[in-house]
């Protein structure tokens, strides 16, 4: 007992290796390895199809490796572990998962219920569940949405409900599949800046984007997921953001004709240049 | 880009003034223009009874799973009775309730009668006249005067309205809408995750019940992507389609549903878990059975029983 | 072909309930060994999509319109078993949540919508596609011609639910108190439309749908196939196929029994259960008994006609059949029992096929 606990503290938060996962013949993942500690602030960027989002659910316990394998704080995340009660419980408090479409994460009757949600099948108090909600529901500004059916929120809105969701479990990690996907600039910034917050509170945060701009914003460290389904590079932000030909070997960035007076040339784009920062 | 860079001409061509001209044809509304009034009307319906059922009243108050087996044993009682005025008097009494609820009378009343007593009432019709079904006759229409027989059937001496008919079809109406009223009555003041906790006391397998809160999840998910795929179409739509286009157009949107709830259902199932479902739906208001829940029990039971024994002195 | 609360009697509702019952728990316990828990949200998907596609209005000639219930194509799409939840959970929803629909009838509306119309419709299409190419053209005839033969044996079922009512709860005046045909009127009033219409808009649909299927999302329909296989255990026909020969067999049976049993029950027990008893029960305790050896169809009962097809299956038999439906109640159960012997014929060779596979597999 002692010498597990040892090995948990010195454990990773998230070890992935070697690990490879296809759907119907599809590679999502091929060899992939990397780690996150405690504490850090990872940005995950890859194109379409590059497997990020299949990371990020493995990385949450809802995808199992076809091979390799994914420890979470020096235990194997496995369908068997997840499978007891103590274990799933444990882990699903502390790792919580902003879904990129928020209508597939919200399916309550009333944002209320959404919220709760969580809380609730985490085997929380009726007490503390009343607490969270309205803490939650306050901090997100959702107070005049309570009593409204999620499905009739506007884009901007759900993902916030989303977000309260998660939140309401106080989750010590916090996985973000593309979170700013379709949001206006106003939601946008304020989910990063929220991000900040939740970084500075000492949460894990490991988003994965293809907005190349939030991600200074949003991580400490930029892993770059390649086409080949396993990691093409990392680095800090400003560092993966400069390179170029890594960006554009992995699809992020991309050549396309621009006209400057008449006369049309190639240039490499890319969103970093392309958008305002929202604050 | 006034040559429109990559874009083929036909692309860059602007239209003139707009000027709508040629022969106008009137629009029947189309099957398609029906389903997407159907869509919209559940969606409202569904939002009006969340709002109905979130509202304080006495129907709201009472505990699930008290409410639910009081209006099994009224369901029961609108079933067993065999006298029109008491049946007509446990629908008074179901409208009372509502009105006890603060569902507005209009509303509950057209609710209920559209559409399902009001076609049984089209369905009971024939079955007046004594061609149909035999009896005493309270109204003859034609006296054919002697037999009439039509190849090998007989068809009477006479046409008539039998009083056994009216009777008959008063009480299969009225037990119709008695009935009626009491489900739309529960399904209006009862909140969906609290029902589904009343069934699981009601032993439904944990199997039903799992499936049941998902289900009634997708269902707006699907009714977003119909009404979107619909509207989609119904914007593109020159003229009224021919039937056979709408039912190719309909059958391939089922298709296409079919295919993207499928994906959607695993995302759903992924997100739930996320947060730690497993199978067993927990809902924030707990069952707390008050004084009042039993006072509302004992009532109902009171009611069905007097009815009841009614029923059977008048004979 | 929804049956809504009010339309019959306690007692039919409660026996179909007791029919119901105990097919759900054959499903549920087909369904967990055949597909892991992770299939749960399939159903849940399936029970959305027929509650959905049954407020499509799909326009027919003549410019009225129409729905399709989608049973068949669920379950070859997520499986017999699992469509037999998914149909009931749709069923129930709007029963409980929307108050459509009635629920103490939902037992018979479970039993004939949610399991004998996916369960025969995909019967008949195995039994029509076996061994046909994934892409051709006798798959989706397969389909369509399952999704009209599952809707017209449950709407057969439903007609002859509520023709029951009109033979068996009549007031002391013979006023009706249930539904008031008897099966003489309701069977044919139920059938002509379902075979000739709704069960045509329903196999238009499947095979429609089914065709769609076909071109943009084959995997879809490999689906059900592909989770058998991945499931511990083989899905095994047999069993379901028997049970179901067995049931359609016994349900006209039962009918014809149910004078009697009901009768008799109903004497002694119903009186003391819910304190009287139905006159028309106690009308065929007595006439059964003398009915079977020399009954005959009494000279000029016979009633109008409503239709060529009812001509041939009920035409002999009066309209006005409450008072003397006797024969009717004959006529309709002997219908009844050829149709169940053709669908327990047909399983039979599906069965002796099935084992002819299992020998070579």
């Amino acid at each position: 007992m002692a010498d597990m606990a040892a090995k948990n503290a010195d454990a990773p938060l998230f070890l992935v290796e070697d690990v490879h996962f296809s759907y119907e013949g599809a590679p999502a993942l091929a060899g992939a390895t990397l780690s996150v500690e405690r504490g850090e602030r990872v940005a995950l960027l890859g194109a379409n199809g590059s497997g990020k989002s299949t990371l990020l659910k493995m990385l949450d316990g809802l995808l199992f490796p076809d091979r390799g394998r994914i420890g979470f704080m020096g235990q194997e995340l496995s369908e068997a572990t997840l499978r007891l009660d103590s274990f799933s419980r444990e882990f699903r408090r502390r790792v919580g998962f902003v879904f990129q479409n928020a209508d597939a994460q919200l399916f309550s009757p009333t944002v209320r219920d959404e919220v709760a949600f969580g809380p609730l099948h985490l085997g929380l108090p009726d007490d503390e569940v009343e607490r969270r909600v309205e803490d939650t529901i306050h901090i997100l500004g959702l107070g005049h949405l309570k009593e409204r059916a999620p499905y009739h929120l506007s884009g901007g809105e759900k993902k916030r409900v989303a977000l309260a969701s998660v939140l309401a479990i106080n989750p010590d990690v916090l996985l973000f599949d593309e979170p700013t996907a379709g949001l206006d600039p106003k939601t946008s910034s304020f989910l990063v800046s929220l991000a900040g917050d939740l970084h500075e509170a000492g949460k894990t945060i490991i988003t994965a984007t293809q907005d190349l701009s939030i991600v200074g914003d949003i991580a400490d460290r930029a892993l770059v997921m390649g086409e080949d389904h396993r990691l093409a590079g990392e680095g800090p932000p400003a560092a993966v953001l400069a390179d170029r030909e890594l960006l554009l070997r992995a699809n992020l960035i991309h050549d396309h004709p621009h006209r400057h007076g008449g006369v049309e040339h190639y240039h490499p784009h890319s969103h970093v240049e392309g958008h305002e920062h929202g604050h | 880009m006034a040559d429109g860079g990559m874009l083929p001409a036909w692309m860059t061509e602007r239209p003139g003034g707009f000027e709508p001209g040629g022969p106008d044809r009137a629009v029947r509304q189309s099957a398609l223009a029906r389903t997407l009034l159907g869509l919209g009307r559940l969606a409202r319906d569904t939002i009006y009874s969340e709002k109905v059922a979130a509202r304080p009243g006495l129907m709201q108050g009472v505990d699930p799973r008290v409410k639910v087996a009081g209006v099994l044993v009224l369901l029961l009682l609108a079933s067993l009775l065999r006298h029109w005025y008491l049946v007509l008097g446990l629908y008074l009494v179901s409208v009372a309730m509502a009105a006890a609820a603060s569902i507005p009378a209009w509303f509950f009343m057209k609710r209920v009668w559209m559409f399902i007593p009001l076609f049984a009432a089209v369905i009971a019709l024939p079955s007046i006249f004594n061609v149909v079904r035999d009896g005493d006759p309270l109204w003859v229409i034609w006296d054919f005067g002697g037999e009439v027989r039509l190849g090998p059937w007989s068809l009477g001496t006479s046409l008539a309205i039998t009083q056994q008919g009216v009777r008959g079809a008063v009480m299969l109406v009225l037990r119709v809408a008695a009935s009626v009223s009491l489900g739309v009555l529960l399904a209006l003041t009862t909140r969906w995750n609290e029902l589904l906790r009343a069934l699981r006391v009601f032993h439904v397998p944990r199997l039903f019940v799992l499936i049941l809160s998902m289900t009634y999840r997708y269902i707006f998910l699907l009714l977003a992507m119909a009404t979107e795929m619909f509207t989609a179409r119904a914007s593109r739509m020159v003229g009224p389609a021919s039937p056979r286009e709408d039912r190719r157009f309909l059958a391939a949107g089922m298709g296409a549903l079919l295919g993207k709830s499928h994906a959607l259902s695993e995302e759903v199932y992924a997100a739930m878990v996320s947060r730690g479902f497993d199978g067993e739906p927990v809902t924030a208001s707990r069952f707390r059975t008050a004084a009042a829940d039993w006072v509302w029990l004992a009532s109902t039971a009171t009611l069905a029983l007097s009815l009841l024994a009614g029923d059977r002195i008048i004979g | 072909m929804h049956i809504p609360d009010g339309y019959i009697s306690p007692q039919t509702a409660g026996g179909l309930w007791a029919l119901v019952v105990p097919a759900w728990y054959a499903a549920g316990y087909k369904v967990r060994r055949t597909l892991d828990a992770r299939q749960a949200p399939l159903i849940a998907i399936g029970a959305a999509f027929t509650f959905i596609i049954m407020m499509f209005n799909i326009p027919l000639p003549g410019g009225t319109t129409g729905h399709a219930v989608g049973g068949t194509i669920v379950a070859i799409v997520i499986g017999p078993w699992a469509a037999v939840i998914a149909v009931s959970v749709a069923l129930a929803i709007q029963a409980l949540f929307f108050g459509d629909g009635g629920i103490l009838a939902l037992g018979a509306n479970c039993f004939n919508i949610g399991f004998i119309l996916p369960v025969t419709g995909y019967l008949t299409y195995r039994l029509i596609a076996r061994g046909a190419a994934e892409g051709s053209a006798r798959r989706w005839i397969a389909a369509g011609v399952g999704g009209w033969t599952g809707l017209n044996l449950a709407a057969l079922l439903t007609a002859v639910v509520f023709g029951l009512q009109g033979e068996l709860y009549t007031a002391a005046d013979g006023s009706a108190l249930y539904s008031p045909y008897g099966l003489a009127t309701a069977i044919p009033a139920m059938m002509v439309p379902h075979l000739a219409v709704a069960g045509v808009v329903e196999a238009v649909m499947t095979s429609l749908v089914y065709i769609f299927l076909q071109r943009t999302n084959p995997a879809l329909l490999q689906n059900y196939k592909t989770a058998r296989a991945g499931g511990e255990s083989r899905f095994e026909l047999r069993p379901l196929i028997i049970g179901l020969a067995l049931l359609l067999v016994c349900t006209p049976i039962g009918l014809l029994a149910t004078g009697t049993a009901w009768g008799e029950w109903g004497a002694d027990e119903v009186a003391d259960e819910v304190g009287y008893v139905p006159e028309g029960m106690d009308r065929y305790a007595g006439a059964w008994t003398g009915l079977l050896p020399d009954y005959g169809f009494p000279a000029g009962e016979e009633g109008e006609s409503l239709g060529e097809g009812a001509a041939e299956t009920a035409g002999v038999v009066s309209v006005d059949a409450a008072r003397k439906s006797a024969p009717a109640y004959l006529v309709s159960g002997v219908v009844g029992l050829a149709l169940a012997s053709v669908a327990a014929l047909l399983s039979a060779r599906f069965l002796f096929r099935g084992r002819q596979e299992g020998n070579r597999g």
